[in-house]
């Protein structure tokens, strides 16, 4: 059973595509794994889409719907979307993770295992946005040494299980840390796989606010 | 520019819709689907275009941006209607979730924003997903993994761990090598014995 999930704002600008690139696979990662946030997001998807289609609006000015029209109908098949090629494993140390499915949609961006100090091993995942994703790799018995961060620090449990001196977190589990928190993450008995970005702030790019405020009395209740 | 009041005054004037029904709307695109109806799309057409219109100019503040946006969006909808599926949610929301995949695409490709995830990778639901295709393929994946499982066995041990390291865990030939702290070429040389045998033993049941 999942405890921790992304808040209500992060499901909405992840489902608008506002969040920055680190964040849409972190949450997009834990929507794969929550059906929680599944049926959530379906809701606000559809009240979003309400409000967007159910208002009247009479054609603007500028559009020429005979001329858009035949332009559909004459133009050839969009390409076709391609069955994605999917990565749907994570190995690492003889160990073989199954990846979801947003992780294995970008399989390819997934760098190499690299052991970071005693018990932890790290890999990459390039999205070009100079942000900083990573899969962390935790052996049984390894311990973070105590930190704070700089900015915030967000963790999903990809697989296995991990304390800190607040909880314990399990698969599927979405963990946001701002600065002012300390914690020591370490694993007893369990080896635990986790996505981990810092230095994400809750970035609410573009000029949505605008779009999002007229219905924030329905999202962030 | 227009003022806001002849906007009003067109709003009070505005015919009757029938495309902002859910069911209908989701008929309309069915319809579109099986039988390429130019007719139900074209009621589809004039009720979403409009409202896709005035989300995209609010979006973007740039009209052609816009109609791109609209365009690209109902091109989509008249190509990959089958690819709706009325149990997971409704006309709108489906129509809505294109036009949020373009849009993303769109900014990205414009280096609003620097990086280079795809809104296809992110929201794959104008993915061709044959499900026939897949379950097909995942069983024959399967009877094949089983099959090869079984002539696995007969392999001297050294090669059959190679083998199944590579081809069941689905390491690569410098994790088993690092795995089994052996040499990379002696992990090649196994593998090539391994898969040369699996081929006599297959051909010999064949």
């Amino acid at each position: 059973m999942i405890k921790f999930h992304p808040s209500e704002q992060h499901l909405v600008h992840y489902m608008l595509g506002e969040l920055s690139p680190a964040m849409l696979m972190m949450v997009g990662s834990h929507i794969d794994l929550c059906p929680h946030c599944q049926h959530h997001l379906r809701d606000v998807e559809e009240h979003y889409a309400m409000k967007l289609f159910g208002q009247r609006q009479m054609p603007l000015p500028d559009l020429d719907e005979e001329t858009m029209l035949d332009a559909i109908f004459q133009s050839s098949s969009a390409p076709v979307v391609p069955i994605l090629e999917t990565r749907d494993y994570l190995n690492l140390e003889g160990k073989r993770f199954k990846l979801p499915p947003t992780l294995a949609r970008n399989g390819e961006r997934i760098g190499p295992w690299s052991r970071m100090l005693g018990k932890m091993w790290r890999a990459p995942i390039e999205i070009g946005s100079g942000e900083t994703l990573n899969f962390i790799y935790m052996e049984q018995g390894a311990q973070v040494p105590e930190h704070t961060h700089r900015g915030s620090e967000a963790t999903l449990v990809v697989n296995g299980v991990f304390n800190d001196e607040v909880d314990e977190y399990r698969d599927g589990d979405f963990v946001l840390l701002d600065g002012h928190h300390k914690h020591t993450p370490q694993t007893h008995h369990d080896d635990c796989l986790t996505l981990a970005t810092i230095d994400a702030p809750m970035q609410f790019t573009s000029g949505l606010s605008r779009l999002l405020n007229p219905f924030s009395s329905l999202f962030l209740k | 520019m227009r003022s806001v009041s002849d906007a009003i005054i067109e709003r009070t004037s505005m015919p009757p819709v029938q495309a902002d029904n859910p069911e209908h709307a989701a008929e309309l695109l069915a319809r579109i689907a099986s039988e390429k109806s130019r007719a139900a799309f074209a009621e589809l057409f004039r009720y979403f275009a409009p409202r896709l219109q005035a989300y995209a100019t609010r979006q973007f503040g740039n009209e052609q941006t816009a109609m791109d946006l609209v365009q690209e969006t109902m091109a989509n909808v008249w190509h990959k209607a089958h690819l709706f599926k009325p149990d997971r949610g409704s006309a709108a929301t489906w129509i809505f979730t294109i036009a949020r995949n373009i849009r993303f695409d769109f900014l990205r490709k414009n280096k609003h924003r620097q990086h280079d995830l795809s809104a296809d990778d992110l929201w794959p639901i104008l993915a061709e997903e044959n499900e026939s295709l897949d379950d097909d393929y995942a069983l024959d994946n399967d009877l094949l993994m089983q099959q090869l499982a079984v002539y696995t066995e007969s392999l001297p041990k050294a090669q059959r761990i190679v083998i199944q390291l590579i081809y069941i865990e689905g390491k690569s030939q410098q994790e088993v090598a690092d795995a089994l702290d052996i040499p990379l070429g002696t992990v090649k040389s196994r593998t090539r014995l391994a898969l040369q045998k699996l081929k006599e033993l297959i051909q010999h049941h064949d």
